[in-house]
């Protein structure tokens, strides 16, 4: 695979224990890799296939098929945006302009340092705090785009909230 | 501890209330994902640390609890204090001190966090004054934000399980069908079907294993009344589900929970092991040798699996494709298995309905729309929040007595319904009643529940591509006339936006459309060219301005409007200069602003924050006049 | 059995019968792109749309894909009816913007009176179409070595990682089925090559023929129970032994076996 085959696979092996080994525990065991990771590994994903005994294309298939999974290494605190109707008519593209300008990086880069991934994601459920940015576990309403920096800097300061 | 009969749940339900009893006084801090968004968790904290220091006897009973989404979100983070029912707004963790003060004392409040009516700019002191909540007929959101969704005892003195109660030890499953069919619930998701029907068929079914599924995908931009109920109140869903699994035949269920709610998977999954461990839940419920029991399943995110048969695949570790829906569902679905799908707040309603019976839910609402519905209510919209209504109540008596009008008191344009499947209603149609007919007659439709107001300051071109991007990202794929469509579709759009539109878009767009809706798979397809259609009927002329005008009327398409400050109006306070993402406006204190065209990026911020209305905008081909005859830049 | 009526024209069909078939029985044809008699329908193209109704409904009509849509008694169907034509027309417009060069969509869209697309054509021109046929092949042998990845408008078809597919045996099956011959392979005596895969061949013990891979004698050998002997010799050879003894059994016959 492309990537280095250098991943400890204890992780997987131990979430893999928790889960009937069959097709519909897929999306679920695939949720608690990504968040064990903090991406879906190759590796990690075809020890999945093996065990859950799933064909490795159709494995591929889901890990792609749906957004909550990057295949590619992410940076240690995402920065989500809000894009629901509500947060788009109360300006949540200038927020994501704002980081932009700040981190220099697009929706689903990473800075080079890893510190940052951005994403635009769909509606929260916050809409009455529109617009809405979600920084590491830490939800922001109402956030403006002068608010940035400051939000951005404070994460990893306070547990979620 | 586990209920094993009728006498026991009754004793057990009587037990909470006299142990509720000792809280003389509730202090109820609303800890939705709002609130906390805006720090609620702090002040539930400040509230328990205080009410700690202060040492007090038990016969005080001051009882802190946190509790789900109480609806009015604009004004969070909300605070109640029972049994005065006083509203608290707007509240920080300094304050906690003084309101359990005044808690204490038992009469008056901490007036300046009171809720202020803007329309008699005086304080309201209790909860059920307050316009955005004296309105109100909560059914499905019945409980949110009187009871700690964490506990169980909270929710059984509430009422919880009281239905199914009735259901498991008065009635037959073909007795609940009918009080459901007595009811007239159609289901909440947004296709507003039969409930009862649907419970029938799968009733009727042949299969040995039969599955009932609850969709908490709520995967509606706008739309939150899903998460409120599964974060607020878990146990009013899995009554429901144990009803409905009871009146089928099923034993086994899942409640999907979309990826972004991870609040309500918690909730959710407390409120599981807690019901199992009474005997609410699980093996031989209630005694009565029913077993039934739950798995949460998480999406991936994706909003095509809020369709049902997508949603199916993905429990089966599937990628979220739809399939046709010749052979229903509740004949094959989840599995193969005969399988009933409802949306959280029809679940929420189900418990409700079996403890007060079909007919006192069918007295409220319209001829074909019964009973209550739960709405989101968003946007330019002064009072942002949840709210659940009786069916026919009108869009005016919604945005304007309870959501109290449009912010900054600007004109009203639109009303979007629907989520992406449904579409805007304007002016002419604000004394339209919310019920599932009348509004697809006008071109939208109930949807979800999300209500979205817009103001003159939206494009609804723009809200049209908005849409259409969003979809094309959430298509699955599999079938031609929705994913090459809503591509070729948005790039009209993005030519439309761009001053690239030409008056032939219109009749592509309207072609395209119709194509789309009899051709598609799914009803994200079927039901993506619903926005476009809706704004055209609507808003043709806006559409025309593009297309032929290369113009923007609302000023919101930044590649055709450009902004100016008009001299005379213009105080110098410099307010713009600051908002201004671009650099692109200069002026001395006190003295003339200018916005610098080859800088200005046509954003808007600076016409948003003028105080003198000294900014104004102009389609951008006039620029070239404007900069001819010594205009303002 | 039961009786249906396509474009007024009566047709007894068996129950279960798929409306597509149904409609061929009929003597009626329609146009089909992600259809194939030997695998499960899908419904995704869409061409097959035909509008179907009711003598109780009154002239409402719902359109559905012939391919899955089940025959039953007394419906009545439509194939050709303005709407019809002009939605599959819709269709073939889309596909024809997503692969203006291929032949088959040129020649498809062109009987529906197109001859270029309407719409905005594919910068990056593509020969696939989308229908699903070689991963549904694919699974259908029981190997699932390809899949369709992403989604919506970025939805293509490619191996686990975009990099040469583990369980792939090479059997071409997918190459074979696309009907717009879009997968790309080589095959020789001395090797095959698909999917950036490389397989080491079975040759013929009596012609030296290269004919089958190591890898699919090996998954047809598990799956059938069959012993992997059977892919020594080459179905052309095997035909020749069979017909032997069959020649031999045919001069034998009247004698005791």
């Amino acid at each position: 695979m492309s990537q280095p085959s250098c991943q400890d696979l204890h992780p997987v092996e131990e979430i893999l224990e928790r889960y009937p080994r069959e097709e519909a525990s897929l999306i679920q065991v695939l949720q608690d890799v990504h968040r064990a990771y903090n991406y879906l590994p190759c590796d990690v994903l075809i020890k999945v296939a093996e065990v859950l005994d799933v064909p490795l294309a159709k494995v591929f298939s889901v890990s792609t098929f749906y957004k909550a999974f990057s295949l590619k290494p992410q940076g240690k605190t995402i920065i989500k945006v809000c894009t629901g109707t509500a947060c788009h008519i109360r300006g949540a593209g200038q927020l994501v302009e704002e980081v932009q300008r700040l981190l220099s990086i697009g929706p689903d880069e990473t800075t080079p340092d890893m510190g940052f991934t951005l994403k635009t994601v769909n509606c929260v459920g916050a809409c009455a705090m529109a617009p809405v940015l979600i920084v590491g576990e830490k939800y922001h309403g109402n956030a403006k785009p002068a608010k940035m920096p400051k939000l951005l800097g404070q994460e990893g300061k306070t547990h979620a909230h | 501890m586990r209920i094993d009969s009728r006498a026991r749940f009754e004793e057990a339900v009587a037990a909470c209330r006299r142990a509720a009893e000792g809280r003389k006084i509730e202090v109820l801090v609303c800890c939705g994902t709002g609130c906390l968004a805006n720090g609620s968790q702090a002040v539930a904290e400040a509230f328990q640390k205080e009410v700690e220091a202060r040492n007090l006897p038990a016969s005080v009973g001051l009882f802190t609890k946190k509790t789900g989404c109480h609806g009015f979100c604009e004004r969070g983070p909300l605070v109640v204090i029972q049994p005065e029912g006083i509203l608290y707004t707007k509240v920080k963790p300094e304050h906690a001190g003084e309101i359990l003060e005044k808690a204490a004392e038992g009469g008056g409040a901490v007036s300046k966090l009171l809720y202020k009516d803007p329309a008699t700019k005086k304080a309201v002191e209790k909860y059920g004054d307050v316009p955005f909540y004296k309105n109100q007929t909560r059914v499905a959101m019945r409980n949110i934000g009187k009871v700690d969704p964490a506990d169980l005892d909270d929710a059984l003195a509430h009422g919880a399980y009281a239905g199914l109660v009735q259901a498991l030890f008065d009635l037959t499953p073909e007795k609940v069908i009918e009080e459901i069919e007595r009811s007239g619930l159609r289901g909440r998701g947004g296709a507003g079907f039969q409930t009862a029907r649907k419970w029938k068929a799968a009733r009727k079914a042949k299969g040995e294993r039969k599955f009932v599924l609850c969709n908490g995908d709520e995967g509606d931009p706008g739309a939150f009344k899903d998460r409120s109920i599964m974060e607020g109140d878990p146990h009013s869903v899995l009554e429901g589900m144990v009803i409905g699994a009871f009146a089928i035949g099923a034993h086994e269920g899942y409640i999907y929970v979309r990826d972004e709610y991870p609040l309500a998977v918690v909730h959710l999954t407390l409120a599981i092991e807690q019901a199992r461990r009474r005997g609410l839940l699980g093996e031989n419920i209630l005694g009565t040798g029913f077993d039934f029991d739950v798995k949460i399943s998480r999406g991936g995110g994706a909003f095509v699996c809020g369709e049902s048969s997508a949603l199916m695949r993905s429990i089966e570790g599937k990628t979220g494709e739809p399939r046709q829906k010749y052979v229903h569902a509740t004949d094959r679905g989840v599995f193969d298995c005969p399988t009933v799908l409802n949306n959280v707040e029809t679940w929420a309603d189900v418990g409700a309905i079996l403890h007060k019976g079909g007919d006192w839910f069918a007295s409220m609402g319209t001829a074909k729309s019964k009973g209550t519905k739960a709405f989101s209510l968003v946007g330019k919209v002064k009072n942002t929040g949840l709210i659940e209504l009786p069916m026919g109540t009108t869009l005016r008596h919604i945005i304007f007595d309870i959501g109290g009008g449009i912010l900054g008191d600007r004109p009203f344009k639109a009303v979007q319904t629907g989520g992406p499947s449904g579409g805007c209603l304007p002016e002419s149609h604000l004394d339209y009643p919310v019920d599932y007919e009348k509004l697809t007659e006008a071109g939208s439709m109930m949807g979800s529940g999300g209500m979205i107001v817009m103001d003159d300051r939206t494009c609804m071109v723009d809200v049209a591509r908005y849409f259409l991007s969003f979809l094309m990202e959430e298509s699955c794929g599999k079938c031609v006339p929705c994913r090459e469509g809503l591509k070729q579709m948005k790039a009209i759009f993005d030519g439309l936006v761009a001053g690239r539109g030409v008056p032939g878009d219109i009749g592509r767009i309207e072609r395209l459309a119709e194509g789309m809706q009899l051709g598609s798979l799914c009803e994200l397809g079927k039901s993506a060219p619903n926005p476009v259609l809706s704004t055209l009927r609507y808003f043709r002329d806006e559409y025309m301005a593009h297309a032929e005008g290369k113009a923007c009327p609302a000023g919101i398409c930044r590649d055709l409007t450009a902004y100016e400050i008009i001299a005379e109006a213009c105080n110098g306070c410099g307010s713009c200069a600051r908002a201004c993402p671009a650099d692109a406006i200069t002026g001395e204190k006190k003295a003339l602003h200018v916005i610098h065209q080859g800088r200005c990026i046509s954003c808007g911020a600076c016409y948003t924050v003028c105080p003198t209305d000294a900014v104004r905008f102009f389609p951008k081909r006039e620029l070239a006049a404007v900069q001819e005859t010594g205009g303002a830049s | 059995m039961i009786t249906l009526t396509v474009n007024g024209k009566n047709v007894k069909v068996p129950e279960g019968t798929r409306l597509l078939d149904a409609i061929r029985c009929a003597g009626f044809e329609v146009p089909t792109l992600c259809d194939h008699p030997a695998l499960e329908p899908w419904g995704g193209c869409r061409m097959c749309l035909v509008d179907v109704t009711r003598t109780e409904w009154d002239g409402w009509c719902k359109m559905v894909v012939s391919c899955m849509f089940p025959a039953e008694e007394g419906l009545l169907v439509l194939t050709d009816t303005e709407r019809v034509r002009s939605t599959r027309r819709v269709v073939i417009d889309l596909l024809l913007a997503r692969c203006p060069d291929t032949p088959l969509i040129q020649q498809m869209a062109a009987k529906h009176g197109l001859e270029r697309t309407t719409y905005e054509p594919n910068p990056a021109p593509t020969d696939c179409i989308l229908c699903g046929l070689c991963t549904r092949v694919c699974d259908h042998i029981g190997v699932s070595a390809i899949s369709s990845v992403n989604r919506g408008a970025g939805r293509e078809i490619a191996p686990p990682f975009h990099e040469a597919p583990p369980d792939c045996i090479g059997c071409l099956a997918c190459a074979e089925i696309c009907p717009t011959s879009c997968i790309p392979y080589e095959t020789s005596d001395s090797r095959r090559s698909i999917w950036g895969k490389e397989f080491e061949m079975v040759r013929c013990a009596r012609c030296g023929r290269a004919h089958i891979t190591r890898d699919e004698a090996a998954h047809f050998s598990d799956r059938t129970g069959v012993p992997s002997a059977y892919f020594d010799l080459c179905d052309a050879c095997k035909r020749t032994d069979m017909a032997r003894q069959f020649v031999k059994l045919s001069e034998g016959a009247g004698t005791a076996p």
